[in-house]
């Protein structure tokens, strides 16, 4: 036990399975926090939580090389936290996200879903360990320009030229193509209800997909 | 050896033999449990392929005490933010059935006319085979339990049957690795083991009480479950690399110390009762990679036995040293699952005069097996089985021991003898599934043996061939 970090980087699973229940010295149903507003208290509890109950799944940066659950490392932090607000209110529909996210997601405060989503906000998005050396035909032209005789918009023009992300549109690059692809199916099927990628994903056929989550995947 | 006749000895070594057999094609069943989901909030799929093979976010919360949850808590703090007191507001209780159908190729001789024609009556319907109660959740903050009380259908009572209790913490390494450690306090060696490759939670997960079962099993192999009490401890480092040791002691259930009628001490009259503390030791490394995951271990025991039974618990010791590796792949995918486990376990046995033929004995037990399940709804397994050793006429009688049986039989009617003194016995187990819905499942299983009890054709020498013990099982098995 010498190598462990000193005690104030130590916290019992019991502590842990407090802050993830929200049930620590915070009160529920406070104002959504702003990053700047984290307290250094809650940083650490969310990186614990993170790195012991999050990452058995995700990774402990939020890296996860398991493509069944998405990569959150890099990702917006408004994204974030408007997911598990989701999952909270169980609005977000989507198969995984029923099985095991409105269930880790109930009891979270919003002070704490703040600092988790800061948390994997500040992780260092690693290239995909998964992902194909696609850099360019159709995905990146979907992508780019959209099909236009289809109604299709240009992903980029919300999620942006790079893929990272813009406000409260999420990071897309080397997310897992597998996840991406169940996505855009739920949003087509209206599993997960989000009318605009809803409208954006209507008339996506499935190779069409396939080829944005390829493309999507090998982006850095 | 005082005081203790040869047969006596022979039979009381035999016991581990049988129990370890009888354990290894009709484990004491233990499950996972709905309670866990209520607790957590997430469906079965988060911590189960199909109930009860663990996926790794099963194995990392079991390493962790069962204590994650997500549902609102009663609880008590004291002024320094310590926490005394964490209660779930849904108690974390389920129910298990488990009802079957049983069908051998042969049925077995009917011992009120053994020697005659006669037969019992083929086709053992269990209804129920097994009910149990489940206690599965967190207790305390870092304070977990698995308790599972059952009804079986052989014993016709109520009994403890596999319980683990966990302490759990963990910890960051300075590189930001985590480091889960704990002790577990349970009452079958494995039981608290993180893979489905080791017996206690081992293929087959379920099977039939009513069918014919091998004279020989290692100990490590159920042979002392819900009979010892055993105390371990454990790390899970980056949630890959695990080892653990610990001892286990006697802990038998239904016996009373005949002179006080206590629990306790044990004494002469029980048989097989541990000399001090038998070490039990787990080492596993486990690496996960996009939809795989890859385990590699080893685990061992040592269990040094009085062989009592109406001798005093004292002079010679039956030894039992198991040593064993296995092996557990799985992909999940959401469409395909795919696992394959297998495990070898070698075993050295020396034993005291008078307690077998042979002053030491091997035996060695392999099993390996392949699942499928499509969208975890219909599946199927196919697994091979061999045990093989040291042929030793004590240790696997001709005859059926005396006492064994409150019928005195007017012939020798075989079926759980072996002519030829050898153990060795091996076939294949298939089983298809179907899965309704996460927590019913409906199965068929058929056991094929090549060879039982040391052969093939006669085994027994009095005409029963190792094929007629093949045996269909039929199975409903849910819980709530």
């Amino acid at each position: 036990m010498q190598d462990l970090k000193k005690a104030r980087f130590q916290m019992t699973w019991a502590a842990r399975v407090m802050a993830i229940a929200g049930l620590a010295v915070i009160a529920v149903g406070s104002a959504p926090a702003r990053a700047d507003e984290i307290d250094a208290a809650a940083r650490e509890r969310a990186r614990l939580v993170a790195i012991t109950v999050c990452g058995t799944c995700h990774g402990r940066t939020g890296n996860s090389t398991q493509p069944k659950f998405p990569r959150l490392a890099g990702q917006s932090a408004n994204y974030l936290a408007a997911q598990l607000k989701a999952f909270r209110a169980q609005t977000r529909g989507d198969p995984d996200a029923i099985s095991y996210m409105w269930g880790m997601a109930s009891e979270l405060d919003d002070s704490t879903i703040a600092a988790l989503a800061d948390y994997y906000s500040a992780q260092k998005a690693e290239p995909s360990s998964n992902a194909l050396s696609l850099q360019g035909g159709t995905g990146k032209q979907i992508y780019e320009q959209g099909i236009a005789a289809e109604g299709v918009p240009a992903c980029s023009s919300c999620h942006g030229s790079d893929a990272h992300g813009v406000g409260d549109f999420p990071r897309l690059a080397g997310q897992h193509s597998q996840y991406v692809l169940k996505q855009l199916a739920s949003f087509q099927s209206n599993m997960r209800n989000v009318a605009v990628m809803h409208g954006v994903a209507l008339n996506l056929r499935s190779p069409e997909m396939s080829a944005i989550a390829a493309y999507l995947e090998a982006q850095p | 050896m005082t005081c203790r006749t040869q047969s006596q000895a022979i039979r009381s070594v035999l016991a581990v033999a049988v129990l370890a057999a009888t354990s290894l094609l009709a484990p004491s069943l233990a499950f996972a449990v709905p309670s866990f989901a209520r607790q957590t909030g997430m469906a079965c799929e988060a911590c189960h392929t199909v109930y009860p093979e663990l996926t790794h976010f099963g194995r990392v919360f079991k390493a962790n005490g069962y204590i994650l949850t997500n549902v609102r808590q009663v609880r008590d703090v004291s002024g320094k933010k310590e926490e005394l007191l964490s209660l779930a507001q849904t108690v974390p209780l389920s129910i298990m059935a488990q009802v079957s159908y049983t069908q051998m190729k042969t049925s077995v001789p009917d011992l009120t006319a053994a020697g005659a024609p006669g037969v019992a009556q083929n086709g053992s319907a269990g209804f129920p085979q097994q009910l149990s109660l489940f206690y599965a959740g967190k207790i305390a903050p870092n304070f977990g339990a698995f308790f599972q009380l059952t009804y079986a259908n052989d014993s016709g009572t109520i009994s403890m049957d596999n319980t683990d209790l966990r302490f759990a913490d963990t910890a960051l390494m300075s590189d930001n690795h985590p480091l889960t450690y704990g002790v577990s306090l349970n009452n079958n060696p494995t039981v608290q083991d993180l893979w489905n490759s080791t017996p206690a939670w081992g293929f087959p997960f379920a099977a039939s009480n009513a069918n014919v079962s091998p004279l020989a099993g290692t100990a490590i192999d159920g042979a002392f479950a819900q009979d010892v009490a055993g105390l371990t401890a454990y790390v899970l480092w980056n949630e890959s690399l695990y080892a653990e040791v610990g001892g286990y002691r006697s802990a038998k259930q239904g016996s009373t110390n005949a002179l006080t009628g206590g629990a306790g001490p044990l004494d002469g009259t029980a048989s097989n009762v541990m000399s001090g503390v038998a070490p039990y030791w787990r080492v596993a490394y486990e690496h996960n990679w996009k939809a795989h995951s890859l385990e590699v271990g080893a685990y061992g025991a040592q269990f040094r036995l009085y062989p009592g039974a109406g001798a005093p618990l004292e002079g010679p010791l039956n030894e039992f040293k198991d040593v064993a590796e296995d092996l557990q792949y799985q992909f999940i995918g959401d469409e395909n699952i795919i696992t394959v486990g297998a495990t070898h376990i070698h075993e050295a046995m020396t034993l005291a005069p008078g307690s077998a033929a042979n002053p030491s004995d091997t035996l060695n037990t392999s099993r390996a097996w392949v699942t499928y399940y499509y969208r975890r709804h219909i599946g199927g397994t196919v697994g091979y089985f061999s045990t093989s050793g040291s042929a030793d006429p004590g240790l696997y009688p001709a005859e059926p021991p005396p006492s064994d049986s409150g019928v005195a039989f007017s012939s020798n009617p075989g079926v759980v003898t072996s002519a030829n003194g050898s153990p060795d016995t091996r076939g294949w187990i298939a089983e298809v599934n179907y899965v309704p819905w996460l927590n019913v499942k409906i199965s068929a299983q058929y056991t094929m043996y090549n060879q039982f009890n040391g052969a093939s054709k006669n085994y027994d020498g009095v005409g029963r061939n190792a094929s007629d013990n093949n045996t269909l099982y039929l199975l409903l098995w849910f819980a709530y």
